[in-house]
């Protein structure tokens, strides 16, 4: 299997990774550069919790070419508080004064979700909350207080607080 | 199962040099899009394509036109998100907007594209049955030129379309809607967000100038089929009438009546097709009703 050095842009850091052209883009963020925060679940699409931001928008690493993500910008749950101080960012505040992380398997992915949405729509409706949030499945918290979590954080986004 | 076998990737630079790989390469390739089904195809082993040319970065490939009086062009590589928010085709062809709302889930729409969700040609698709209701056609690309075909002959079967080796799918093109008509669609799954569609429908209906009686219906069902169906017997029964409770019941059983669906692990084909002539009285009674307004 041929390989190939890709840098790939993780949390604003490039890195160099040497990947063959069927490496899935989640196995090389957690195997190989060792950000265990996206979680692997169904590898099919169907759960969410393989969540990242690629160029601002919610896409699964799961069914991702990491060799196709050359020249993009990745996020993970990893790069969304504050790098220098450590302090969480608000939507992850929202969600742990909110309840909303049990087991926490799902929780990246929802949180990522929650913020493709807000950052692109200040302003959501619980419908499109809803919307934006129906493909990360929580086997946990029944959703209500993941939904809570968000409408607290356009709230107080809307207030100016954060 | 979810490691891949070996393949080689290329990332061709424009159209040209796209069409040039899949020229050389033949039935070896498979052309990338979304991914959303080829990844998954491929994580299954139903196929090993030999070259993955991946076109989903290409410009030449993306975007959506529209120009009042003349209709829409959606380009292949389209994404289904950016179909879903399009406010010209909102506007202008709401059934195809909103049926791209339904696909999947948010971060599927955002990697997914329609190009994809044709070529793939599943017969439970969200895209084809509205896209063939209002007429649109799809053009094809190749070193050699273009062709272009209505979508329901281009596609052919459950995976199975009219692309032929060196061809790609390149854009849709939809129509300018017709005077006084509107088009609605809907579907029917297990649950609201995730699932495959048990059946979907598109229904398209114009009306003579008094606004009442129905000059022309297009109605298309979904997932009852190996590819998307085209009902004779609704337009034969509603064209030149205006619409009464009496006919709204009979175009449900009329659609009931050509449907052929099959029973699988979503749903039996029994209930199938109850589902099928609610569908057709619901969406018949909605497009009419919004075509009055048009
Ligand atoms: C979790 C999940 C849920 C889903 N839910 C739905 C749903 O509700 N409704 C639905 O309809 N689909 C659904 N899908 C299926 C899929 O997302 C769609 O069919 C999608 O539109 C495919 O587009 P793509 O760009 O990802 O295609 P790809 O996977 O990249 O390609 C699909 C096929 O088309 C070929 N192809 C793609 N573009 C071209 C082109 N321009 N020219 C020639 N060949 C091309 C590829 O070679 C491949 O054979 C779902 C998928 C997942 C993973
Ligand atoms: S692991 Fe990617 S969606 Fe489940
Ligand atoms: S908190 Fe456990 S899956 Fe959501």
């Amino acid at each position: 299997m041929k390989k190939k050095i890709v840098k790939l842009d993780i949390n604003n850091h490039v890195y160099e990774v040497l990947v063959s052209a069927t490496d899935l883009l989640v196995d090389v963020i957690r195997k190989q550069i060792g950000l265990t925060g996206t979680k692997k679940g169904c590898g099919q699409g169907d759960c969410g919790a393989c969540t990242v931001l690629v160029d601002g928008e919610a896409q699964l690493s799961c069914l991702m070419l990491a060799i196709a993500c050359e020249g993009k910008k990745i996020t993970t749950i990893e790069g969304i508080a504050n790098q220098e101080t450590g302090e969480l960012h608000p939507l992850q505040q929202a969600f742990l004064d909110h309840g909303a992380v049990q087991c926490g398997f799902c929780t990246p992915g929802m949180v990522l979700s929650s913020k493709a949405l807000v950052d692109n729509n200040p302003t959501p409706t619980e419908e499109e909350i809803k919307h934006a949030l129906e493909g990360n499945l929580c086997r946990c918290t029944g959703y209500v207080l993941i939904l809570e979590a968000v409408e607290s954080y356009v709230d107080s986004l809307a207030k100016g607080e954060v | 199962m979810n490691i891949l076998h070996d393949f080689e990737y290329f990332k061709p630079g424009n159209k040209k040099e796209a069409l040039e790989l899949v020229k050389k390469y033949g039935n070896k390739a498979k052309v990338l899009a979304g991914g959303t089904d080829l990844v998954i195809m491929m994580k299954e082993k139903m196929i090993k394509p030999d070259y993955v040319i991946d076109i989903s970065d290409l410009n030449e490939l993306k975007g959506i036109t529209y120009e009042e009086g003349k209709g829409a062009e959606v380009y292949a590589c389209t994404k289904v998100a950016d179909i879903e928010s399009s406010e010209d085709l909102k506007r202008k062809y709401p059934a195809l907007a909103y049926a791209a709302s339904q696909l999947g889930s948010h971060q599927v729409r955002v990697m997914a594209t329609m190009g994809g969700n044709c070529c793939h040609s599943s017969p439970a698709a969200e895209t084809p049955a509205p896209l063939s209701a209002l007429g649109a056609k799809v053009v094809i690309a190749s070193l050699e030129g273009e062709r272009e075909m209505p979508i329901e002959d281009f596609i052919q079967g459950n995976r199975r379309n009219d692309l032929k080796e060196g061809e790609i799918l390149y854009k849709f093109k939809l129509p300018e809607p017709e005077k006084n008509s509107a088009c609605r669609y809907g579907h029917i799954g297990l649950r609201d967000a995730m699932e495959i569609d048990c059946a979907n429908m598109a229904a398209n209906i114009q009306l003579e100038d008094d606004k009442e009686t129905i000059k022309k219906v297009k109605l298309v069902m979904g997932s009852v089929a190996i590819k998307p169906l085209i009902s004779k017997a609704v337009p034969a029964l509603l064209e030149g009438k205006k619409l009464t409770e009496e006919l709204i019941e009979k175009t449900g059983e009329a659609a009931q009546g050509e449907a052929k669906p099959i029973s699988d692990v979503r749903a039996s084909a029994e209930y199938r097709k109850d589902v099928i002539a609610a569908l057709a009285r619901r969406l018949v009674k909605e497009a009419y009703e919004a075509a009055k307004e048009a």
